[in-house]
């Protein structure tokens, strides 16, 4: 089946024709729109690299039919600095020097933010050490990552 | 991934007619995904027909005195979040806050865990615990089936061709617990979890065992030996080792057969004394 889809990304309407049924989130992101800022890691669902907002909430973009969030709002790193969230998270984690390689980064940048979306800066710390347990570092740099959680926790929004 | 068509029914009777016009292993349900995307994507399966269950108004959570009825398309991280699941239904709330990730949660579903039936199912063995009824639609009509009876072996259960999951409904709150093991302690496959509950209408205990076997179980034996209140430290020994006894222990890439037989022991004593702390039961 290919049929006629509409989207949000990154706050643009975004309009898409013959998007084969199988195509997944991750790749329509990458390669039909090229914000090539979300990762493929292992796409299986356990690393994370892949994580992207969908409505506010994040989502695994490489267990995701693009059709199955068919009309929601889809967020990646690459959005602007009109989302002051994601915005936040970014500056949280360059401040914090929370990266090496970099490949996980925007995975765990989409989490940090969905997490405290969801849960706000007061939810215990616990909430975001076990909320991130679905991202992988391979460099195992997450102390700086932790850092920089702890640094969003703790600023007044 | 091979080519299939996505149909998206508006209602269960739709949704049964486009499973049911397809013969087995041509058409299937997708609700969360989390399984099945991981399946498609690597030929395992290879339906010429995806039928998505996301337009059917089945994500719902609906309380009837403490009895709760958790509509099997809602995603795990819904239920996870009510604080009165937390409150009723605690073993369960562990088990669901330890499946996976928080993003994958926010996809997967507890009728896409069922129909999966996973030996090392984080979910199963709680459901067995709290005597869980599966309501089911099909080309026959409704019918109702016990988790029990449902979950056959991997990948496969009593579903019949043309049904879908609708809900899960567990009768009583119960002061219950869920534990596990696993290398990692999130986002990996467990190695041996172990879900016990008390029914405080029955007096009566409930354990159950996964990832320890080709599939979880009911432990009866064991529950009886735990007695019809708070269990002495003595009943608790007897119920941990008549479960190590009784289950047939596998060796595979997570944990070996002794391993496993040992956890299951020293999980089964903290399910239990999480239980006996838990809210409702009898002091």
């Amino acid at each position: 089946m290919t049929s006629h889809l509409h989207l949000t990304v990154n706050g643009r309407a975004v309009d898409l024709a013959d998007v084969p049924a199988p195509e997944r989130l991750l790749d329509t992101l990458r390669w039909r729109l090229g914000f090539k800022g979300t990762k493929e890691g292992c796409r299986s669902g356990d690393c994370g690299a892949c994580t992207v907002l969908v409505d506010g909430r994040s989502c695994l973009s490489c267990l995701t039919l693009t059709h199955e969030v068919e009309g929601g709002a889809v967020t990646t790193i690459e959005v602007g600095p009109e989302d002051a969230l994601v915005a936040r998270v970014r500056e949280a984690f360059e401040k914090a020097g929370a990266l090496q390689c970099g490949y996980c980064t925007p995975g765990f940048v989409m989490a940090v933010a969905g997490l405290l979306r969801e849960r706000g800066t007061a939810a215990p710390r616990e909430e975001f050490l076990e909320g991130l347990g679905g991202n992988l570092c391979r460099c195992t740099g997450y102390s700086a990552i932790v850092r920089a959680v702890d640094a969003l926790r703790t600023e007044v929004p | 991934m091979g080519a299939f068509e996505l149909v998206t029914p508006a209602t269960a009777e739709e949704a049964v007619a486009a499973l049911q016009t397809l013969g087995p292993g041509e058409a299937t349900p997708i609700a969360g995904g989390t399984n099945l995307l991981f399946d498609l994507d690597s030929g395992r399966i290879a339906p010429r027909r995806v039928i998505s269950l996301r337009q059917l108004p089945w994500r719902t959570l609906d309380w009837t005195g403490d009895a709760l009825t958790i509509g099997s398309t809602l995603p795990l991280r819904s239920l996870e979040d009510d604080p009165r699941v937390r409150a009723k239904y605690p073993g369960l709330y562990e088990a669901v806050r330890n499946v996976g990730g928080v993003a994958l949660r926010h996809r997967a579903t507890l009728g896409g865990n069922l129909v999966r039936a996973s030996p090392a199912s984080d979910l199963i063995p709680v459901l067995l615990t709290l005597d869980a009824d599966l309501d089911l639609v099909g080309p026959h009509g409704d019918r109702r089936v016990s988790v029990d009876r449902f979950v056959q072996a991997s990948r496969r259960t009593d579903l019949r061709p043309g049904e879908l999951v609708r809900s899960v409904r567990l009768p009583e709150a119960r002061p219950s617990a869920f534990f596990w093991q696993r290398v990692r302690p999130a986002n990996d496959i467990s190695q041996v979890v172990v879900a016990a509950a008390f029914s405080p209408s029955e007096r009566s205990w409930r354990v159950a065992v996964g990832g320890v076997a080709p599939r979880s179980v009911l432990l009866p034996e064991s529950a009886a030996k735990l007695g019809t209140g708070r269990p002495t430290p003595d009943a608790v020994r007897r119920a941990a080792e008549s479960a190590a006894e009784r289950v047939t222990f596998v060796t595979d890439v997570r944990a070996s057969e002794e391993y496993r037989r040992q956890l299951v022991g020293t999980l089964l004593g903290r399910a239990v004394a999480s239980t006996v702390a838990a809210e409702g039961f009898p002091r």
